[in-house]
């Protein structure tokens, strides 16, 4: 009763400064989401401007004739169906299959290797890590032209090795059998620096006491490895085995590697589903059928995608 | 109104700054603004590119400034020069890299959204492509009788469409083959020796085969340039991939066949190497030059790069060998002046096309006599310039004279096959020349594509 006393009369001065702000202030939590939803706006805009709206662009386009100057008709679904009659974009598939297989497969262990050798405390492991991260700071288009003239038939620098050593010689980017081996080889090289950070992170977010207790133990190096190191580092490697399919099949180093080095060829054995897609429509004119076939790879990428996030539990890993 | 008074209050700090809310809200505005009108700058600037409604006229072409052969650019740029002094309409020269030329998407792209150049030049590779597509400008009404009948028919075929020029060629490219005369004379070979057939060319390169020197060059990247280099030895046997009709496909017949067995048994045997150097078999330099090769498949302007960039190497020509019971032809290349008829001003572009290659005045002859005789090495799209320079002595002795009097005579001009053919014919090189396929089931499977193909195309005749 005596707090009820204390209030001041209506319409007083007092009861005026007492009276609450006829607007609530945001809570923290409210503010925070305001600030980061203002940060991520304009990086959003962009890529809605950038990417989202050209992607639905191009999802209509598919369904269109376009004569790359300026005409359009309706073509219904004729582009799909031409797709799936053209043994080339089939082809541009398998291609893209065997691809992203041996470039996802094959950056992952390199990467992975390089990350745990490069881990240990050792004299210059700094110079190390910036020496496998070296390549990825190069212009694509420089790697394709160096490692064109190194894989020269007869006088490049890997035929020279190989002769040196006794091994046979072979034509690196003018086999089809060993054309697009080469390409995942070059690619693999370009990212292995790029995966080798991530892995690194991962790996040095595991707690040393895990590793302490294992040494205690008596745990051999594979030991610790397959029991501690490998499941605790499996956000890390979903992470990277996503980003680096994705890359794979968008093919976008690969893209500017087969434009420098094979141009599709030889016979078309490194025409990847992006290089066929970029050629018909910028060669040939034929953009509807191009914006068709893209629509596809990109429902292929999102299946892919999916079953990833479906497999693992939308990468929450028990470990989590 | 107390709401607006709250707003305010709690825009503004204590202090009478700026309080963190009023902040973001300005720089959230700020950068939507920028987001927003950035791509239409962005645009508009673009307008200042091939397509803008005023300005001077807009000329893509790769001869560069200070490119392989210098002099090609500066005829480029005297030429603009010369026209830009004497007209009102001005014309702007822009360079494109020659890798982006041939391959890229910058043309392109720029025809695509509206911003195609005012000029820009094509091969007859390209022809069917810009003209099915509208963008060509008719340039008749702007050439003379006179110089009309002075462009040789031959050349003129692949430039025109129902009696109509669509484009005004600068020069006619014959190919053949180059030898080292060193490399002759170490393997104990002498003019003698130059192959005559199919056969004695493989067995000759087998004989020069040396270290890792190959014997042979033959253009093994997929393209335009490689169908180009390729279609003589086809023809050599009879085959075309188009029938005189234009109604369907003579690819699947014995000289395609055989064209195509050649081309994989000169990589087969190991003669000839599976991938050539810098940007392959075009580019003399790299190969012969640098002995990669001893004998390498290329055209007439392989004779202005080496005059220019290795002026000591010492080689020698000769003509397409046959196949047994061939006759003799090779493909005329060429780059033509064409004009964009929905760019700023189609009239004066065409003009400009034939007050450059296509007028009896003494200026545009001697144009024509500078670029094939000086800026580059090439025989002439007319009668008037290739008598000029004869007279000149240009063609009076060594390479120019054997591309003038052996290698041109019989030619035939490059085909304008459309991209569809163009794909199904590469395809089929390729799988042979490197994939070691069948040569007859290859030129089957390229004929049944461009059967289907011709059954719906309905554009200008491919043939």
């Amino acid at each position: 009763m005596s707090v009820k006393s204390r209030e001041p009369a209506p319409g007083t001065r007092e009861a005026r400064r007492a009276e609450p702000p006829s607007r609530r202030r945001l809570s923290r939590k409210h503010r925070e989401w305001l600030a980061a939803t203002l940060f991520i706006f304009p990086d959003a805009l962009g890529l809605l401007v950038f990417l989202g709206i050209p992607m639905v662009l191009a999802l209509g386009l598919g369904f269109f004739d376009v004569s790359g100057f300026g005409g359009f008709s309706f073509a219904g679904l004729a582009n799909y169906k031409k797709m799936f009659a053209d043994p080339l974009f089939f082809n541009s598939l398998k291609v893209t299959v065997l691809y992203v297989g041996g470039f996802v497969s094959g950056v992952f262990v390199v990467s992975l290797g390089l990350a745990l050798l490069v881990q240990r405390k050792i004299p210059f492991v700094g110079v190390f890590r910036s020496m496998f991260f070296l390549p990825h700071v190069v212009s694509l288009v420089v790697v394709g032209l160096v490692w064109q003239f190194m894989l020269t038939d007869g006088i490049g620098v890997v035929n020279q090795v190989l002769g040196a050593i006794g091994l046979q010689e072979r034509s690196w980017l003018g086999d089809p059998d060993v054309a697009l081996l080469t390409v995942v080889v070059v690619s693999i090289w370009f990212f292995m620096g790029y995966y080798m950070i991530i892995f690194l992170a991962g790996l040095q977010d595991i707690p040393q006491e895990f590793y302490d207790a294992a040494k205690v133990d008596g745990a051999r190096s594979w030991q610790t490895f397959w029991n501690i190191t490998w499941p605790l580092l499996k956000p890390t490697s979903f992470f990277v085995l996503l980003v680096s399919t994705i890359t794979g099949v968008a093919g976008l180093q690969a893209f500017d590697l087969i434009y420098v080095m094979t141009r599709g060829g030889p016979a078309n054995s490194t025409s990847l589903g992006i290089f066929y897609i970029y050629e018909q429509a910028f060669q040939f004119n034929d953009y509807g059928y191009a914006a068709a076939m893209s629509s596809f790879l990109v429902l292929i990428l999102l299946a892919a995608t999916a079953a990833m996030f479906v497999l693992t539990k939308g990468g929450r890993f028990e470990v989590d | 109104m107390g709401e607006n008074e709250t707003t305010v209050v709690v825009g503004t700090s204590k202090d009478g700054g700026m309080s963190r809310r009023r902040f973001l809200a300005r720089g959230a505005a700020f950068t939507f603004a920028a987001a927003v009108t950035g791509p239409g700058l962005t645009l508009l600037s673009g307008c200042g590119g091939g397509g803008s409604a005023s300005g001077p006229l807009t000329f893509w072409q790769f001869y560069g400034p200070g490119g392989e052969v210098a002099v090609q650019g500066k005829w480029f740029q005297d030429t603009v020069e010369g026209w830009n002094e004497s007209h009102e309409t001005q014309i702007k020269l822009q360079y494109i890299p020659v890798t982006e030329y041939l391959n890229g998407s910058k043309l392109q792209t720029a025809f695509s959204s509206q911003e195609g150049p005012d000029l820009f030049i094509i091969s007859p590779g390209d022809f069917l492509r810009y003209y099915n597509g509208g963008v060509l400008q008719d340039l008749t009404p702007y050439i003379e009788q006179e110089a009309r009948s002075d462009l040789y028919p031959n050349v003129m075929g692949t430039r025109e469409v129902d009696g109509k020029i669509f484009g005004i060629p600068m020069e006619v490219e014959p190919l053949a083959m180059y030898y080292s005369t060193k490399a002759f004379e170490e393997a104990g070979l002498s003019e003698a020796d130059i192959p005559q057939t199919w056969d004695q060319l493989l067995d000759v390169a087998g004989t020069l085969k040396k270290g890792n020197r190959f014997g042979l060059l033959f253009e093994t990247n997929p393209g335009y340039y490689q169908n180009f280099t390729w279609y003589p030895f086809m023809w050599q046997g009879g085959g075309d991939a188009v029938a005189a009709s234009g109604k369907e496909s003579a690819f699947d017949s014995e000289g395609a066949m055989q064209a195509l067995q050649f081309w994989q048994d000169a990589v087969e045997s190991g003669v000839a190497p599976r991938k050539g150097l810098g940007t392959g078999a075009n580019d003399i330099i790299a190969n012969l030059a640098q002995e990669h090769c001893a004998i390498q498949n290329c055209g007439i302007w392989a004779v202005a790069a080496l005059r220019e960039n290795a002026p000591d190497f010492e080689y020698g020509t000769f003509k397409l060998p046959l196949p047994p019971g061939g006759e003799y032809t090779t493909d005329l290349g060429g780059w033509a002046f064409v004009a964009n008829s929905q760019g700023k001003n189609p009239e004066d572009a065409g003009r400009f096309c034939a007050w450059a290659l296509a007028s009896m005045s003494q200026d545009s002859i001697d144009r024509g006599v500078g670029w094939i005789a000086e800026a580059d090495s090439t025989v002439a799209p007319r009668k008037s310039v290739q008598q000029k320079a004869e007279e000149q002595g240009a063609f009076e002795s060594g390479p120019m004279k054997f591309f003038s009097e052996e290698a041109f005579p019989g030619a035939r001009g490059e085909p304008r096959y459309t991209p569809e053919v163009y794909k199904a014919v590469s395809d089929a090189i390729q799988a042979v020349q490197l994939g070691g396929s069948d040569a007859g089931d290859s030129a089957a499977q390229a004929a049944e594509q461009i059967n289907t193909f011709l059954k719906s195309y309905s554009g200008a005749r491919i043939v």
